[in-house]
């Protein structure tokens, strides 16, 4: 087993607590634990955080880092906005020393030290990593492979730009998300554009909601035109901006598109035979059902 | 970095000097906050437009981060930090990927927000994530229905974050009141009502 603190951040167990639980038991069953994280808190969110003062968004993040270095453990998250966080920070921290030091700084107020001894990872890529676990071991570890589905990948931000600075090279068209949705047994299908911004990050969402949803309705627009059953992603904030968003376009714009919205560990656990309840697919905005439909 | 050409004689610096861009408050000293900050040569900004053509934001307003990067170099404080296009950037970093002078144009917009913010130009949304984090550690704090859900699906009703152990939030609170941001929040806030 590779062990790793599980770091929560603020949507998933606050918002879709399936995002949490899938995230537990779909990564036991491919050889990966994850230990809770006492008392980490908001990672704190890159855009209103970091737009206020980079330096408290330095601080805070360095925080629930070294939660994790006092277990000695590599984190693992499960949001694309945390990763901005969590990783970026770390990796700031660790090779700046007049960050690092005035961070330290403030952390010795409360007793506590960034030390840089740990490693940050999305959950997802540890998935796909061969050394971990990988595409194969995703495979077998399925028993109802999601035939016949339709999926539309995204794959947001954070996780792969600014590209010199994240582990995935390239991001202008990468297509390893769709070996992964492929591993469940669904087909990934590809559409216009497919690496824009859901439209929810940079602190948008809050600040001109209708100029966050006028993004993610281009991206519903083109989805949609490829037939997808399924949008996927890693980050419970595009979940929530997809989601939640369907909603609010319905009433902004009057567009409808009905389109289920999974965090790719939901799907995991799906298809690994979890079953819906164990998910809380009820919580989504968007109804399930028709996809549940597919595969049930 | 020079704003004017010094040719050693006055009355051709005079004839060639730009009016249209050197204006009386452009702070050359600001560029160089801006490049601290962000970490970014933004003066190596040759205005391709690169940045901009490929923005989500570009399209559906008048956000232009091209625009934002030549204010930084000709150092147009007052013009760059009060646009409220300014809170349009997503950071959603295709800008910095496709950058060709390998600049980051996205940390050159937080570096502009950070110092709006010192002149107290902040969302309204963003003070109030800083109440909520001050208050309970998240940003999205949990509630009833979400702690029924939870407990159907076998988890605790409170994470395992500081909503479940709350003991850490006075850390926290240290954190943020050593940069004084929640008064300045609570204040600003309640000044806008
Ligand atoms: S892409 Fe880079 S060089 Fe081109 S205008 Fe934008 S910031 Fe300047
Ligand atoms: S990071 Fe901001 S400025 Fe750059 S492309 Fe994305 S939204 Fe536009």
């Amino acid at each position: 087993m590779h062990e790793y603190a599980f770091f929560l951040g603020c949507i998933a167990p606050n918002r879709y607590p399936g995002c949490e639980a899938s995230a537990i038991k779909t990564s036991e069953k491919v050889g990966i634990k994850l230990l809770p994280l006492k008392g980490g808190s908001c990672c704190p969110a890159p855009g209103a955080f970091g737009s206020i003062d980079l330096n408290i968004w330095y601080a805070m993040a360095a925080r629930n880092v070294c939660l994790a270095e006092e277990m000695g453990k590599d984190i693992a998250l499960i949001c694309n906005g945390c990763y901005k966080s969590i990783y970026e920070v770390n990796e700031i921290l660790k090779n700046n020393d007049e960050l690092r030091d005035g961070a330290n700084e403030v952390l010795a107020e409360i007793d506590m030290e960034f030390k840089g001894s740990i490693d940050v990872w999305h959950l997802i890529e540890l998935y796909y990593d061969s050394e971990i676990c990988g595409v194969e071991k995703i495979r077998n570890s399925i028993t109802r492979p999601l035939t016949g589905v339709k999926i539309a990948p995204h794959y947001g931000c954070h996780l792969l730009k600014p590209a010199k600075e994240r582990h995935f090279g390239n991001a202008e068209n990468p297509m390893w998300f769709e070996e992964l949705i492929d591993a469940l047994g669904a087909e990934s299908v590809q559409y216009k554009n497919k690496m824009q911004c859901c439209g929810a990050g940079g602190g948008v969402r809050g600040y001109d909601l209708s100029q966050a949803l006028d993004i993610t309705n281009e991206k519903l627009i083109n989805v949609q035109e490829v037939g997808a059953d399924v949008l996927t992603e890693f980050c419970p904030f595009c979940q929530l901006q997809y989601d939640r968003g369907q909603v609010e376009i319905k009433e902004t714009f009057g567009k409808e598109y009905n389109l289920p919205v999974l965090h790719y560990n939901e799907l995991l656990g799906l298809a690994q035979g979890m079953s819906p309840d164990e998910l809380a697919l009820d919580l989504h905005a968007v109804d399930c059902k028709p996809f549940l439909d597919m595969i049930l | 970095m020079s704003f004017e050409k010094n040719y050693g004689n006055p009355e051709l610096e005079e004839k060639l000097r730009d009016r249209s861009f050197y204006t009386t408050d452009s702070n050359p000293e600001f560029l160089k906050e801006v490049e601290k900050i962000s970490r970014t040569d933004a003066h190596m900004c040759f205005q391709c437009g690169s940045c901009t053509g490929g923005c989500p934001s570009a399209p559906r307003s008048s956000y232009r981060i091209r625009l934002f990067m030549r204010k930084v170099v000709l150092g147009l404080e007052e013009e760059a930090l009060t646009d409220p296009d300014l809170w349009l950037c997503t950071t959603c970093y295709t800008c910095t990927d496709r950058c060709p002078r390998n600049l980051a144009p996205t940390d050159v917009i937080m570096a502009l927000r950070n110092l709006a913010a010192r002149r107290d130009i902040i969302p309204k949304n963003f003070l109030k994530t800083v109440q909520a984090i001050y208050k309970t550690g998240h940003g999205v704090p949990n509630n009833d229905a979400n702690r029924a859900a939870r407990v159907k699906l076998g988890l605790t009703p409170e994470p395992e974050t500081t909503a479940g152990h709350p003991e850490f939030i006075p850390g926290i609170q240290k954190i943020i009141d050593h940069y004084g941001l929640k008064d300045r929040a609570d204040r600003i806030l309640a000044e806008g009502e």
